[in-house]
């Protein structure tokens, strides 16, 4: 309690801070390795969620590769079965988990905070922690590789009891689907820490003015997304949690022989899993309701609808989940119930389609890359919705279900969808980030070959699948008819491979050399884009007051207005202690890798091993309370520069 | 018969099931025109072939496949269609409103305008149009699919079907046989054509999924569960069917066929099944050899080696497979009794009486696929590989490199130490003793 009295910031500085104990000496380093582990800055969070996103997704692309050059011609023997289902499991968990939700991630806590005017998220440490933990369930996953036992191989999805010990330890002593069970546990923990942070934020730290009404887009998916993860979590940690008990103590929620039911794990997956789809995209819809309106100098077309739209699409998205389960028998009456509620779904889905296309009409479409990207998104999503509207008729996706036209599906909307949209934000925000752009002509090109090659992996394989080709299969015969299809995929997967590779050098190089640019280069509309680049680590110099939706545009239009606002504004927050900033903290760091060791240990059965992390776990989060929120003031120069407060003076 | 011919199905143009619906007959007109221009005339060229071949869901021999196939293109009809417009304003916008000059900085921005609610709230009352023109179907195929027709239901014929890591058994409850139950068969289902078929669908382990594309659509085998399907073959045919639920190392290698026979000789098929299996004179267990030790030329055939995952198909096969599937139910030519009954004596020697079952002869294991007619299926090794000596031979000799972690393999041919955790060899055949058993297996008609 007297930790936070005393970091109670508004009001003056206190002259001489305190002796504190050595444990709850705050980390102050600005730059090198300490300032990375131990910071609470959202926009270095972000850049970490972002750099390791994808990091994991070249990784999860080159399974793909593997999983194409297998596939290009029938009878193949590049990879054995075994490996082959290590690696379409690791695929699919590596993307969903650790390429696409992260890399959304990257861009709330970059962008988010920065769009609603705040100079941080509410919780800086939780925030700080939620990567970390991230880390430890990615290693967690992907450790199966440097172990004998092998990754996990029993599908993303991961359907009982394939995964008990009885068949998943069949003929290997076996800790693979320990360490998926792991993983996936503790990369819930992250996702459901950040997304509370998000939700706090959203609510309670936006600028004077800035009405949820004013939102901007993306930070409305933000705030959806974050709660479709806090509602949805609960349920696939319930079935993680029970089949961790049925492979480690002996249970029977899954185990058939002991009268345990399999179709159980299928419904606790999917009421997570398919608000999981909408969790993939919604910030991708989000990141494409900034950029179409920003490159067609238009507000975006319909905003309440959208936005309202996105809610929608996360509400009904906890009414669908069985219809990934058509072919498990439930009956007439259900099937028809959640074939209707799956074609519902459609609707908002499609009226966000209408209002982009709205969003362009009548406006000045300027074609650099992120747009390219973005209506490349429009184009690609609007097909993977198609399709899906033709497995929403239960009938026909009896026939469709697990071949190789779900795989197409799945893709269009994933990488056509999701993926579009996230390469389109990197390009739309790295002028931001990095105070530099990508050249166009690079960044064309990329786009290009992205493009071609994705549609010649994956349009192909509509017509594998309606043709009986089921997915998750290492191996066809030449007698099916699915030669030269499964040959043109592998091709375009190798055009895709190509595109991406220079999609991320000239990235990399533009890191280095690109071209410098000044503030707002693209014209755009919303708050992130008012400020310097790259951004000061207090974000605004004066916190901004909203008059509009589209603030930035609002102030671009009515310069003098806002000049005389943000005078009054820094002489009134200056007279409050200056700029308060969060101070930094090695807890979160340490408390993710007891989470870690003991995940670690848990999954080898070692249970000493995962109770000492348990209780590192605990003394961690304990100092963590004890250290107090901390915090210190930031004065401002003329040029915006800090004032370095004399040592020890302004920090608490 | 009929043997099948694939590319002519393919793309014959499709029902199209609004039977009921109130369209107007121009648009259906207009419709089937749009339809079959773009069926006969775009799609072979777009696809190359790529809606022809033994799983196609586009080539259907059963009301149950046609049905589902029949919803599967009004979602494709109006989802074109619907496509076809989007994307027209899509581009047209894209094209018409785009500025080509780099700089807009000094040019007015265009109108900012916030939206229309006419026009939105217009496209959704349109987009639920089109949902409901999918719902109507959907529902009905829905009640249709999932069970026998009342009219139907008397002249249903019943079968169980079973999923195992990695292969399928077939029991025929209305098919009793004295003194030993159902009869049972495997990877090979054999139905009445033109009769509904009930297919009760079981697991013992893991979760399957029963597909045979040209029938129906698939239902997953769930332990503790009793799901089913049903399907009707129009006609009498061979069909291939797979696994569609992914069940471990080997899903992809699991495979069956459904052969549908005219109800004449599927009567004769079950006569001939439900006897014991055939014995060819002087091979019983403990008859003298009729000429000595069997020697390796007696075989027909010259073992080679395969590399792992090698096809196990053959052209002239699929030419015609369902007569290749009559042809199959012939006695060989130039049967060798020496090897035959050399070929049973091993067929207990090496521990293959533990898991199959040959009803007459020896062996009454459940645990693997029941050998009673062994050498009338078109295929072994789970619906994998053709039935020919070669594959057989193959087959017995390294199962390991057929089917990945297969329990003939796993718990047969090596078993797990107790002690160290290691897989040690059981028992391994070699070529003599695998051209033995070839011979006997193959007598098994």
């Amino acid at each position: 309690m007297q930790a936070i009295t005393k970091s109670d910031f508004i009001g003056k500085d206190t002259a001489a801070a305190e002796k504190r104990p050595f444990v709850f000496t705050r980390p102050t380093a600005k730059t090198g390795l300490v300032s990375w582990l131990t910071t609470v800055d959202h926009k270095r969070v972000g850049l970490l969620y972002g750099v390791s996103s994808l990091i994991f997704f070249l990784v999860g692309g080159f399974e793909a590769l593997l999983i194409r050059i297998q596939l290009a011609v029938p009878n193949n023997t590049f990879l054995s079965a075994q490996t082959y289902n290590e690696l379409f499991t690791m695929h699919a968990t590596t993307m969903i988990f650790l390429a696409v939700m992260p890399l959304s991630a990257a861009f709330f806590n970059y962008i988010m905070p920065l769009q609603i005017g705040a100079r941080d998220v509410a919780f800086p440490r939780l925030n700080g922690f939620a990567f970390w933990v991230f880390l430890a369930g990615a290693i967690i996953l992907n450790v199966g590789w440097f172990v004998k036992s092998g990754a996990p191989d029993v599908g993303w999805f991961g359907y009982a009891p394939l995964t008990s010990t009885a068949y998943s330890n069949q003929f290997a002593t076996d800790m693979s689907t320990d360490l998926w069970v792991m993983g996936l546990q503790i990369l819930g923990v992250s996702s459901v820490v950040g997304s509370l942070n998000f939700i706090v934020t959203i609510i309670n730290m936006r600028a004077p003015g800035m009405t949820m009404m004013r939102l901007p887009v993306f930070t409305w998916m933000t705030l959806i997304t974050a709660f479709l993860i806090v509602l949805s979590f609960p349920a696939i940690t319930i079935a993680l949690i029970a089949l961790m008990m049925d492979r480690s103590f002996g249970t029977s929620f899954f185990e058939v022989s002991n009268g345990g039911l399999p179709i159980l794990w299928q419904h606790l997956f999917w009421i997570f899993g398919h608000p999981e789809v909408y969790i993939l995209i919604l910030p991708a819809m989000g990141i494409i309701s900034e950029i179409l309106p920003t490159f067609s100098r238009k507000p975006l077309f319909g905003y309440p609808i959208i936005v309202f739209s996105g809610a929608v699409i996360g509400l009904l998205g906890f009414g669908v989940w069985s219809h990934h389960m058509f072919t498990t028998g439930m009956g007439t009456m259900a099937t028809a119930a959640f074939s209707i509620a799956t074609m519902a779904i459609a609707v908002p889905t499609g009226v966000k389609i209408f209002n982009w296309i709205g969003t362009l009409w009548n406006g000045q479409l300027q074609m650099r890359t992120p747009m390219m990207f973005a209506l490349g998104f429009v184009w690609m999503f609007m097909m993977g919705g198609f399709s899906g509207i033709m497995h929403s008729a239960a009938p026909a996706d009896a026939q469709q279900q697990d071949s190789y036209f779900v795989v197409a599906h799945f893709h269009y909307v994933l990488i056509g969808g999701s993926i579009f949209a996230l390469l389109a934000g990197i390009h739309y925000w790295f002028p931001l980030i990095f105070g530099r752009k990508v050249s166009e002509a690079w960044g064309k090109f990329s786009f290009w070959a992205i493009f071609v090659g994705f549609n010649v992996t994956f349009f192909p394989m509509h017509f594998l699948g309606l043709n009986g080709m089921p997915r998750r299969t290492f191996t066809y015969d030449g007698n099916m008819g699915w030669n030269s299809a499964n040959f043109i995929a592998s091709v375009g997967a190798m055009i895709l491979g190509i595109g991406m590779a220079v999609y991320f050098v000239v990235m990399l190089y533009t890191y280095f050399k690109g071209e410098k640019v000044g503030r707002d280069p693209w014209g755009a509309r919303t708050l992130e884009w008012s400020i310097p680049n790259p951004p000061p680590e207090y974000n605004f110099a004066v916190i901004p007051t909203v008059h509009a939706r589209d603030a930035f545009w609002y102030e671009k239009n009515h310069r003098d207005e806002i000049e005389r606002e943000k005078a009054k504004s820094a002489a009134e927050e200056e007279s409050h202690g200056g700029i308060h900033m969060p101070s930094q903290s090695w807890f979160p760091l340490l408390a993710a890798m007891a989470l870690l060791t003991g995940g670690l240990f848990f999954t080898n059965h070692n249970f000493m091993g995962a109770i000492a992390g348990g209780v590192v776990l605990f003394i961690a989060v304990y100092l963590w309370a004890w250290e107090g929120p901390g915090g210190y003031h930031l004065h401002l120069d003329k040029d915006g520069n800090p004032i370095e407060p004399k040592d020890g003076q302004a920090h608490h | 018969m009929r043997t099948l011919s694939r590319r002519a199905e393919a793309f014959r143009p499709p029902r199209f099931p609004f039977g009921d619906m109130t369209l107007t007959l121009t648009l259906r007109t207009a419709f089937s025109r749009a339809r079959s221009l773009v069926l006969v005339g775009l799609l072979p060229l777009l696809t190359g072939g790529w809606t022809s071949g033994p799983q196609s869901t586009f080539e259907t021999h059963g009301p149950v496949a046609k049905t589902q196939l029949d919803v599967f293109y009004v979602t494709l009809w109006v989802s074109v269609i619907l496509f076809v417009l989007v994307a027209a304003v899509l581009a047209y916008a894209t094209l018409r409103f785009r500025v080509r000059s780099g700089d807009l900085s000094n040019q007015p921005p265009p109108e900012q305008s916030h939206g229309n609610p006419l026009i939105e709230i217009g496209l959704i009352v349109l987009s639920i149009g089109a949902l409901v023109i999918i719902a109507v179907p959907t529902m009905r195929a829905i009640w249709y699919t999932y069970d026998v027709p009342e009219a139907e239901r008397a002249n249903a014929y019943e079968v169980t079907a079973t999923g195992y890591q990695w292969w399928f058994k077939f029991e025929y409850p209305q098919e009793q046989i004295e003194g030993s139950g159902a009869l049972v068969t495997g990877n090979e289902l054999v139905i009445p054509a033109g009769r509904p078929v009930r297919v009760n669908l079981r697991t013992v382990d893991v979760i399957h999924s029963f597909w045979v594309p040209k029938l129906a659509g698939k239902v997953d085998m769930m332990p503790n569960r009793g799901n089913h399907l049903w399907l009707k073959a129009d006609e009498p045919g061979y069909f291939w069917g797979q696994c569609a639920e992914f069940c471990g190392e080997s899903h992809a290698v699991m495979r069956f066929r459904v052969i549908a026979l005219s109800e004449a000789d599927f009567a004769a098929w079950l006569a001939q099944q439900k006897s014991p299996a055939r014995t060819v004179p002087g091979t019983q267990i403990g008859a003298t050899p009729a000429a000595g030790t069997p020697r390796v030329e007696f075989a027909s055939y010259k073992y080679e080696k395969q590399r792992p995952n090698s096809p196990g198909w053959s052209e002239g096969f699929d030419r015609a497979p369902f007569a290749a599937w009559q042809q199959k139910q012939q006695v060989d030519a130039g049967e060798k009794p020496e090897l035959i009954a050399q070929g049973r004596k091993l067929f207990i020697e090496k521990k293959c009486a533990g898991c199959h079952e040959v009803r007459g002869h020896e062996g009454a294991g459940i645990s693997g696929p029941n050998l009673t007619r062994i050498g009338a299926r078109t295929t072994i090794a789970g619906g994998l590989l053709e039935n020919t000596e070669q594959n057989l031979h193959r087959w017995l000799t390294e199962p390991n490199n057929v089917k990945p972690g297969n329990k003939m393999w796993f718990g047969g041919y090596v078993v797990r130490n107790s002690e160290t955790g290691a897989w040690e060899e059981q028992f391994s055949i070699n070529d003599d003793e695998a051209r033995s058993l070839v011979a006997y297996l193959h007598s098994l008609k």
